[in-house]
């Protein structure tokens, strides 16, 4: 196999799990990484062997994360909201999760993608500043910032979580 | 070593490891004394260890054979109609960061099937609250003072037993009702507002096929709607107010209004 090939392999567990923090259901963001790789076959030439594919991939991906987004928030989706907290409960995980990784999961969805793909690149994918505001394509100072607000979003999310959770408590 | 005045900024700095190290100690020093500063670095530490703690399991998982088979040059080429459809969950993604409602959230994976009927219903619901709850004179055709005749006409114009929910517990008195076309048949409107003059309407239609409930909101900023529908009938209440009081008039009238229907 080719030594290109061999090194992007390599990569794709890296790939889903910043594609499933930001899509969360795991056969969309595995068709996110499907869509990253093909396009990055399609152009082995824009990548010099030698140097890790990670940054490059991560770049493509991000482009084609962010390129939708857009699209979506223009069009304007519907989601569905149950009204019944049980309900929400009772849904089928997709996977085994901990009540606290589904809270933060829950959180980490609900703050805006460009704010939940700086925190990712950093706090999960562990990139620094610098290359996270280059595969980003924005400044270092919009990625602090957006790191910071990010953060502050996703806490005041979870304090929510647990006073709703103490409320329904209350209210039984 | 330079002495500077550290800000909550330099929080993110020192836990994503871009303080450098000169600064360590007087950050930390800066932190001790800084009790308010010191628990939030707590708080986003164990965020962050959560967060890391959530995703680590997916660098275990096997990787898919479809993604293998791309690198290697085996995949079949895929239409663009036949594609990836991870954008849904994109779109999902989108309307949860606008009304973030994680922790309510009952997953992707409800979203991504066609949802036109209750589209449509939302749709047609929150067009006549801009309209009519704008309206202060003409805003209903029968005020609540007639509100047994409103009942009776609106139950025999749109074919289901219509009652109007009593939403005082939520501070909403009822303002009065009117007809309204809907997709090939008819709508009722009920047009409720509280002390401030804040309005919300109940919008109720006898045309539905499948089983369906969610939020609806055609803008960031624009009224929302919260639907159901059911074998038989469709029901959305629309408003512009804080989600949690929306969902809290809209669960009252939703009870009301059901045994309404059976009675």
């Amino acid at each position: 196999m080719d030594e290109k090939k061999a090194a992007i392999l390599g990569e794709i567990p890296r790939l889903r799990r910043y594609a499933r923090s930001l899509l969360r259901d795991r056969d969309s963001a595995d068709d996110l990484v499907q869509d990253c790789l093909e396009r990055a076959l399609g152009r082995l030439e824009n990548w010099q062997t030698g140097e890790s594919p990670r940054r490059w991939l991560f770049t493509i991906m991000h482009h084609l994360f962010i390129d939708q987004m857009r699209k979506v928030n223009r069009r304007g989706e519907a989601a569905m909201l149950p009204l019944e907290a049980s309900e929400a409960q009772s849904a089928p995980a997709e996977q085994v999760e901990s009540i606290a990784s589904r809270e933060i999961i829950d959180a980490l969805q609900a703050i805006s993608p460009d704010r939940r793909a700086a925190l990712v690149m950093v706090a999960i994918e562990g990139f620094s500043y610098a290359e996270a505001a280059n595969i980003l394509g924005v400044p270092a100072g919009t990625l602090m910032s957006r790191i910071a607000r990010g953060r502050e979003e996703l806490r005041a999310l979870l304090d929510d979580t647990v006073r709703r959770r103490s409320i329904r408590i209350v209210e039984r | 070593m330079s002495r500077r005045d550290f800000s909550e900024r330099d929080i993110h700095m020192a836990l994503d490891g871009e303080l450098p190290g000169d600064e360590r100690a007087a950050y930390d020093a800066w932190l001790e004394a800084n009790p308010e500063m010191k628990a939030k670095s707590a708080r986003y530490i164990a965020d962050r260890a959560a967060l890391r703690a959530a995703f680590a399991g997916v660098l275990d998982e096997p990787v898919p054979a479809r993604l293998r088979k791309v690198v290697l040059g085996e995949a079949p080429a895929r239409t663009p109609a036949s594609g990836s459809r991870w954008w849904l969950a994109a779109a999902a993604a989108a309307v949860l960061a606008v009304g973030g409602l994680g922790g309510y959230f009952a997953g992707i994976g409800g979203v991504g099937r066609e949802d036109e009927a209750e589209d449509q219903l939302a749709e047609q619901a929150i067009a006549a609250h801009v309209v009519y709850a704008a309206e202060q004179r003409h805003a209903v055709e029968v005020p609540a003072a007639d509100k047994d005749h409103l009942q009776t006409w609106l139950t025999n114009r749109v074919g289901l037993k219509l009652v109007a929910p009593d939403l005082t517990a939520e501070g909403f008195q009822l303002v009065g009702g009117r007809l309204l076309p809907a997709g090939q048949g008819k709508a009722a409107m009920l047009l409720y507002e509280d002390a401030k003059g804040e309005r919300v309407s109940l919008f109720v239609t006898a045309e539905s096929a499948e089983k369906a409930k969610g939020t609806y909101a055609a803008e960031a900023d624009g009224p929302e709607a919260v639907y159901w529908l059911d074998k038989g009938y469709g029901c959305a209440v629309v408003g512009s107010l804080p989600r949690e009081r929306l969902a809290a008039v809209a669960k009252s009238a939703y009870g009301q209004l059901l045994a309404g229907l059976n009675s």
